[in-house]
């Protein structure tokens, strides 16, 4: 019986139109009988056939019961509800593209945002068992600089605070022997190196790290093997683990490479291992360039006891169970007892973990949430705007629904024709949704700094997607829906009465009004939080460095120990290549020195001949004479650096305006000495310069020592920058610089070719990044604000055409309508705005830590985003407002 | 007007089964006034609903409809029961018979 059943209903399926045709027939057959037939009884023949057809009854409702019998009824009535929805959409071109585009903006910057968010943020890190990663810092109370920061800059990938310093190795071992809450604590800091013998010298990055690192993480090698104990000793043997990129790259994935060796500074390492491709290396958050060798920190005798040298990173994994609180209590009775066996280095000083994720989105977490937070208000904004715009739309079509009632539509058949509407649209909404989101992805990422640690793993993530999908459509489905409903309340006679353009009641138009307001609300909630962004960022690029950056060309010249094996050998070098440069055409000035402004920097803990104060940390830095000139560097009173001050002359130093205003209380510094500890030499200062902002635009200017780059006894760091001040675009030169390098020594790589306006770009790209994101989303809340007042007040207008006509019949002149249309424009945005300053003003608390030098109370911007929404509101009132104005009477008061 | 009644829910296959079962080959029209014609005008069939119930019977296999001419020349569908329709009908006979049977005992009951 099913099967036949089911047989001759798929026949009734393929010949529906024949089935319905040879029924049509029948019926009209039936009535045309009856019609005789009463006819023969005596009645005319109009009457006779009005009789039978009565008698009868809806012959197409009785045809849509029969072919519900063939059993294909609801599908069918999907199919036509879908091609009905689909003809009504069409003759109302503006309102899909308009809702189309609305949630096709909404869904695609929130799950653009959101994408980026989640993939740097909340997925776990690459590792097996990743929540029981920590990273471990060292804590020094505030006042107190500790000797030598780590000069390469290496954080993990996070920005700490001032007093969170990296570790000193010889503390590591204590907290091993003490913590018994880890699994293992592991030391790994950035290691630069030069590989040659392989075409062109390179300067790699690589991790140092200690033997348990790669437990610690969890990762096996995918070749070979890790290091052993004895290789992660002093005088061990050099060896090294590549990265699968190294291996894959610059090997062709040669699986015979173990044992074979790679020359890193001039020595040649044995491959032992090689690294599976997904392992991320810890250093390599927020680095761009890849980490691409592992060799072992095999830390020196007199590190492993020198208490106060911070200078690692420590990562670390819990043993399963134990918890952050039992490690830092264990860590905190090591850090006790290091203080009172080593109170001279080690009072105060404390160790500290956090869970290694936080620590290394902790740089800019709090960015990627206020974005998430203005990508959440623009979710909103579109649920509203879209809500507003079904609503408009469902009311326009009371007067149809009526009719539909009238002919007998049944009220589920009437809610389904809205539901298909609001279905296709959003279906439409949706995949343009997707198709934006994606684009605008990509161009996210890309446009994003690329500090931004773990970006190159973000991916479109559907579940925010489908969330905010089915947000917007519950929001269209309940305020499309509420009106049809409310009018298949109604009685068909009812409504019917009523003109076509009076279909709202008071409580739709109340409703239309409350949603506009809101969206108003939230899209000045946005500007506010863009025009501080703005604010901030103008601020920060307004502000002064102190040097000139145009025209200066920036690069590392690293020379490795192995062959450059004293300071007068690395010297000599630098000053045979500042000869070289001076000559190249172009060139104007010549600076090398440790580290360059923006690249770094070295402080050293010094004490001032006659000033009783102590833990003076200024930044120091070996230059050479022509820094001053290359950077535009102007000297205030005594003299610079000259080619005099070299090694056997007098230990001079320059120093800058914030040391005397700092250190001296604004004394005299011309003639004053200082040494950089109890057993170091005095070196006198001889001349003042101008202060610069060596951190970069949001950095403070600090008290500053130069030392001659040629007295190598006086300083124990290493020159490695170099830069040239040129009178054309200064990246010309890169390429000439570099074969002067190579003429000097073949095997020489020159790394990180910058302009110091590049770096300065690089330096605020979190800052601009968040002021262009910022700024778009305010774009688009005021966009769709503006969508939304238009909507209602031209929905309004024509609603009240028959009131302005009569109006304007007793003779109001077209200005006043302008004014009561303009009124009720002025009302929705002045509630909006209210309810959006007063949103602001809470909101944008959260952000005040994100801001340079601008209040998030800051009542200008405050002002001016009112302004320009009021501006923009009632700009996008005039279209509804003059069509008002422009109202014949004759006209609508012949449609009464 | 005369009095008619609106036949009771669920009857109209179990009237139309057994008007085709005594009459053979009917179109729509005729089963139509036959059950009028049967209940000396008291069932009314609502005659558009007819239809209906005959496209479900179809389905079901109870009728077949053949189409060919009437006496004047048109076009009309004629149904016929089968023997599934007919074992249907019984079915329903008998329950119909059981019912009111037993409400007429209920109302002959003392």
């Amino acid at each position: 019986m099913g099967m036949r059943d089911l047989g001759r209903r798929l026949k009734y399926l393929l010949h529906r139109d024949e089935a319905s045709g040879e029924l049509d027939e029948e019926m009209r057959l039936h009535i045309e009988l009856r019609t005789r037939q009463l006819q023969d009884r005596g009645l005319g023949e109009r009457e006779a056939r009005y009789a039978a057809r009565r008698e009868f009854g809806n012959r197409a409702m009785l045809e849509i019961a029969a072919s519900d019998v063939w059993g294909w009824g609801p599908w069918e009535r999907l199919a036509q509800d879908a091609r009905y929805a689909a003809r009504s959409l069409r003759k109302a071109p503006g309102f899909v593209a308009v809702a189309v585009v609305t949630l096709a903006v909404g869904l695609g910057m929130n799950t653009a945002v959101f994408s980026i968010v989640s993939a740097v943020m909340l997925r776990s890190l690459p590792y097996p068992e990743p929540g029981r990663l920590i990273s471990l810092w060292e804590e020094t109370p505030r006042r107190q600089d500790v000797g030598t920061l780590n000069s390469s800059g290496n954080n993990l990938g996070g920005v700490h605070a001032r007093t969170r310093t990296t570790v000193a190795a010889a503390n590591l071992m204590d907290y091993r022997k003490g913590a018994a809450a880890f699994e293992g604590l592991a030391g790994v800091e950035t290691a630069r190196m030069n590989l040659t013998g392989n075409g062109v010298p390179e300067r790699l990055i690589g991790e140092s790290v200690t033997a348990n690192y790669f437990t610690v993480m969890g990762v096996a090698p995918q070749l070979g093997r890790t290091f052993t104990e004895e290789e992660d000793r002093e005088g061990g043997d050099p060896v090294v683990v590549l990265s699968a990129r190294f291996w894959e790259r610059r090997l062709g994935s040669d699986t015979a490479v173990l044992d074979k060796t790679v020359m890193l500074d001039e020595k040649p390492y044995r491959v032992i291992g090689v690294m599976p491709r997904g392992f991320e290396p810890v250093t390599q958050y927020g680095n761009t360039e890849p980490v691409e060798f592992f060799v072992p920190a095999a830390y020196p005798k007199e590190q492993l006891a020198a208490h106060g040298d911070h200078d690692i990173g420590v990562v670390g994994r819990l043993k399963p169970g134990a918890t952050l609180r039992t490690a830092q209590a264990q860590l905190d009775a090591v850090s006790a007892a290091l203080a009172a066996r080593y109170p001279v280095t080690n009072r105060g000083i404390t160790a500290v973990i956090v869970p290694l994720r936080d620590d290394i989105v902790q740089s800019v977490s709090d960015s990627l949430r206020a974005l998430l937070a203005a990508s959440g208000l623009i979710v909103l904004i579109t649920c509203v705007n879209v809500a507003n715009l079904l609503l408009v739309r469902a009311v326009a079509r009371r007067h149809e629904t009526s009719v539909r009632l009238a002919l007998g539509a049944g009220r589920g058949r009437i809610a389904r024709a809205f539901l298909g509407e609001s279905m296709l649209v959003s279906a439409a909404g949706c995949a343009a949704g997707i198709v934006l989101g994606r684009a605008l992805m990509q161009v996210l990422v890309a446009a994003a700094p690329q500090t931004i640690p773990r970006l190159a793993t973000v991916s479109m993530d559907w579940r925010v997607f489908s969330v905010a999908a089915a947000m917007t459509i519950a929001a269209g489905l309940v305020f499309g829906l509420a009106p049809a409903w409310q009018a298949s309340r109604t009685r068909p006679s009812e409504s019917l009465k009523a003109t076509e353009r009076r279909g709202g009641g008071t409580a739709q138009s109340r409703w239309r009004g409350a949603l506009t307001v809101t969206e108003v609300a939230l899209s000045l909630v946005l500007m506010v939080g863009a025009g501080l962004f703005l604010k901030s960022f103008t601020t920060i690029m307004g502000m002064d460095l102190g040097f000139r950056t145009e025209h200066v060309l920036a690069m590392n010249v690293n020379l490795p120990v192995l062959r450059y094996k004293t300071a007068d050998l690395r010297l000599a070098f630098y000053q045979e290549l500042e000869r070289r440069v001076r000559a190249l055409p172009g060139v104007q000035s010549v600076a090398y020195a440790n580290r360059l402004p923006l690249r770094g920097g070295w402080s050293t803990g010094i004490e001032i001949e006659n000033v009783s104060e102590s833990n003076l940390s200024p930044d120091s830095q070996p230059v050479n004479p022509g820094y001053f000139e290359a950077l535009g560097i102007p000297l205030v009173r005594g003299r610079l650096l000259t080619e005099e001050d070299r090694k056997g002359q007098p230990y001079v130093a320059v120093v800058n305006l914030a040391f005397a205003r700092q250190y001296l209380k604004g004394g005299d510094p011309l003639g004053r000495r200082f040494r950089r500890g109890p057993q170091a030499v005095w070196f006198s200062i001889v001349g003042i310069v101008n202060d610069i902002r060596r951190g970069g635009k949001t950095k403070d200017m600090r008290p500053q020592i130069y030392l001659a780059a040629a007295q190598t006894d006086g300083y124990p760091v290493r020159l490695a920058d170099f830069a040239v001040r040129t009178a054309g675009n200064p990246r010309l030169l890169a390429n000439a610089i570099q074969r002067q390098v190579w003429g000097i020594d073949k095997d020489q790589p020159v790394t990180g070719v910058e302009t110091m306006e590049e770096l300065i770009s690089e330096s605020v790209a979190v800052q601009r990044f968040q002021m262009l994101l910022l700024g778009v989303f305010a774009g688009v809340a005021v966009l769709l604000a503006m969508i939304g007042v238009f909507g209602v007040l031209s929905y309004s207008v024509n609603q009240r055409m028959n009131e302005l006509g009569v109006r304007i019949a007793l003779g109001a002149s077209p200005g006043r309508i302008l004014g009561l249309v303009m009124q009720q424009a002025g009302g929705l945005v002045a509630a909006g705005a209210a309810f959006g300053l007063a949103g602001a003003w809470g909101l944008t608390r959260f952000v005040g830590h994100l801001l340079f030098h601008v209040e998030s109370h800051d009542p200008a911007t405050y002002a001016a985003a009112a302004g320009i929404l009021a501006v923009v509101g009632l700009a996008a009132a005039m279209g509804p407002a003059l069509r008002g104005a422009r109202v014949d009477p004759a006209v609508t008061l012949r449609e009464e | 007007m005369e009095e008619r009644e609106a036949i009771p829910p669920g009857t109209l296959a179990m009237l139309i089964l057994k008007t085709l079962a005594r009459g053979g080959e009917m179109h729509g029209f005729e089963i139509a006034e036959a059950i009028r014609r049967h209940s000396e005008d008291v069932l009314q069939v609502e005659e558009g609903s007819l239809y209906p119930a005959l496209q479900r019977m179809l389905m079901k296999g109870w009728l077949t409809g053949e189409w060919s001419k009437t006496a004047e020349g048109r076009r009309a569908r004629y149904y016929q029961v089968t023997p599934a329709g007919r074992r249907r009908l019984e079915a329903e006979l008998e329950s119909y018979y059981r019912v009111a049977r037993a409400i007429a005992q209920v109302l002959v009951a003392e």
